[in-house]
């Protein structure tokens, strides 16, 4: 178990390497000049070459590179954005915990929902509850996010003079006002989430309860809420959570839309500023940031399977 | 489990490890004949397909005519439209659904329903377009992958992890806020990224498809590694191929519609669902709400069609790919 942790960390290793190179040769070579704009549209800096001089952009390729990779790994400085001069880290570290709770809530609910649903329409297969269950998943699949956003911000200020609060409060100031703000993205997010969650769960379950240690614990006289949630449930939910792993960069990818209807001062919205202003700093840090989270969570996920199935060995 | 088969798409909204045991059906030449009953064999495959497709998937037929309605209408929209995309008309501005304008009007006086209409063909456009360009250049990076193994084959899964490691809407933006907004632009780059997460599960089949005996024998026949690929590999990766294009034309119409909908997509005057749907146009949905309603429904039922159409394809064709 030891030596699969490590060989795997060591495996992620190149991977971030190219994923920092990608990001970085991404945002040099691509066409789109942000000192054009910075100097034109905002008056920066005197002249063209003032602003490259001072942004550090006339000087090689590889010079950059190895500056932004080195701060980072010796100084865990992720640079600073062109257009603030902020320091991105502590910019990051300030909005993260908006991204993480969406996210988690987000989770909770397409979790909640999709477990739930999905062990319904399982155990009662080709029941009404079935259909209705599979009926609302393929809904779910088929509503976009966003969409769905736009209407539950649009539909209820017309209709019930209700409108989602656009002033953020933080967790810490005062947590029934921030859960308040957050339940409503969280669930619109979470709802659309919870379709291939509840798919999953149910094919997954439908699976594990005809196997033969599931006759046997019937023969045996269990009752049916043993059976399945302690005997069938944990073997059913291995599928569930690699799905969950897998849709987690989707999670982070919604988060940009989601916080930008609900004008959310998260990770997703400090990253669509950034790039609608060609901001590269923000844009390549926060890309790598989040791609080695991709990473680390993948591992994660892959060590939980040892936990849910302990026949799993590495 | 490791082996990350993630089934169609731009990771997919139905990822799902598919079942490692079942081994392929492999036929070596044609690999798509009716099999059994004799008599049946004057149809060709693909009507079977059609048949199968009703009698057995009820959905995926609504899928199929949904799909349909929407091709006729990106065909047709020149015909079957009273009004231009483009056509403003400020006098009517914000009209509510009449005979004149069925769906009513936007801030601009267009007509909503010619701008539904003509969205369709954008949202195809770009659809079919990416997974074009995206089913070959996965088709092409998983085989030469798969086909030639040893170390090209680590380099380039590597490659493939790296870039997976991005959430897609991530690099997508990114990409294309350096590009600039334009049809094109987001074709290929929806593209791109199709082929580069899709060559996963092409490579997969050209691992297995590779091991048979039918591939040794035309090796030991003196047949190149073009002629191998081919003729040999390339026929029997296809039908997995075509499940992956249908079941992947859903996420990118979808994609396509997320970018536009942030104003990196497809670029106005263009009519498309995600740019109708537009953040920037957020303000002008509270006098109309009509904006914000049709397009996305017009965006969920083409989703809807096209992950019905390719779930039942994906079941009739591939088994194997079959997620929840």
């Amino acid at each position: 178990m030891k030596q699969y942790v490590v060989r795997r960390v060591l495996l992620a290793l190149p991977t971030l390497f190219l994923v920092s190179v990608f990001v970085f040769a991404l945002m040099r070579f691509m066409p789109g000049d942000v000192a054009t704009r910075m100097v034109e549209g905002h008056a920066y800096a005197p002249t063209l070459d003032a602003l490259r001089h001072d942004l550090g952009l006339d000087r090689p390729v590889y010079t950059q590179y190895l500056d932004w990779i080195g701060g980072i790994l010796l100084r865990g400085d992720l640079g600073r954005s062109y257009w603030t001069r902020q320091p991105i880290l502590e910019e990051f570290v300030r909005r993260f915990p908006v991204t993480l709770e969406l996210a988690f809530l987000t989770i909770l609910v397409s979790v909640v929902l999709g477990i739930l649903i999905g062990i319904v329409s399982a155990v009662r297969q080709d029941s009404a509850p079935d259909y209705l269950g599979r009926v609302l998943a393929i809904l779910a699949l088929s509503v976009p996010y966003f969409g769905l956003a736009v209407l539950v911000v649009v539909l209820p200020s017309i209709y019930f003079k209700w409108t989602p609060v656009w002033t953020y409060i933080p967790f810490s100031v005062n947590p029934l006002e921030n859960l308040k703000i957050m339940v409503v993205p969280a669930l619109v997010f979470g709802v659309t989430r919870a379709g291939p969650v509840m798919r999953i769960m149910r094919s997954s379950l439908l699976d594990v309860l005809r196997q033969d240690y599931i006759r046997t614990a019937w023969s045996k006289g269990l009752a049916e809420r043993p059976i399945i949630l302690r005997h069938a449930l944990k073997n059913a939910m291995i599928p569930v959570l690699s799905l969950i792993g897998l849709q987690m960069p989707l999670y982070i990818g919604g988060s940009v839309i989601i916080e930008s209807i609900f004008r959310l001062p998260g990770v997703g919205l400090f990253f669509f500023e950034a790039i609608t202003r060609l901001d590269y700093p923000v844009v390549q840090s926060v890309n790598l940031i989040v791609a080695a989270m991709v990473v680390g969570l993948n591992l994660l996920v892959d060590l939980s399977y040892a936990f849910l199935d302990p026949r799993i060995r590495y | 489990m490791r082996s990350s088969t993630r089934a169609s798409g731009i990771r997919s909204e139905e990822a799902a490890p598919a079942p490692a045991e079942a081994s392929p059906p492999i036929v070596a030449a044609r690999p798509l004949e009716p099999r059994g009953d004799p008599t049946r064999r004057a149809r060709p495959w693909w009507a079977d397909v059609w048949i199968k497709l009703v009698r057995r998937k009820p959905l995926g037929a609504i899928g199929g005519v949904i799909v349909l309605v929407m091709l006729a209408a990106a065909v047709l929209a020149d015909w079957i439209t009273p009004y231009g995309f483009a056509q403003t008309s400020l006098r009517e501005r914000f009209v509510v659904a009449s005979s004149a304008h069925w769906l009513g009007t936007d801030e601009l006086g267009r007509d909503l329903l010619t701008r539904l209409i003509y969205g369709a063909r954008i949202s195809l456009y770009v659809g079919f377009g990416a997974i074009a360009i995206g089913s070959a250049l996965a088709s092409a990076i998983g085989i030469v992958s798969g086909y030639l193994g040893g170390r090209f084959d680590l380099l380039v899964q590597r490659g493939v992890d790296a870039w997976m490691a991005f959430p897609p809407l991530l690099l997508l933006l990114s990409i294309m806020s350096l590009l600039g907004p334009s049809v094109w632009n987001i074709t290929i780059v929806l593209g791109i990224a199709f082929g580069i997460q899709n060559s996963r599960i092409i490579r997969g089949v050209a691992l297995l498809v590779k091991e048979h005996t039918f591939v040794e024998s035309a090796r030991a026949l003196g047949a190149g590694h073009v002629r191998t690929t081919l003729t040999h590999i390339l026929p029997n990766v296809v039908p997995t191929i075509i499940v992956v294009a249908t079941t992947g034309l859903s996420t990118v119409i979808l994609t396509e519609a997320s970018l536009s909908f942030l104003g990196l997509g497809v670029p106005p005057p263009y009519p498309t669902w995600g740019g109708m749907l537009s953040l920037a146009g957020l303000d002008h949905m509270y006098r109309a709400p009509w904006l914000a309603i049709w397009p996305a429904v017009a965006l969920s039922l083409a989703v809807f069609g096209f992950n019905m159409l390719g779930d039942a394809l994906r079941d009739l064709l591939d088994p194997r790919l079959k997620g929840g």
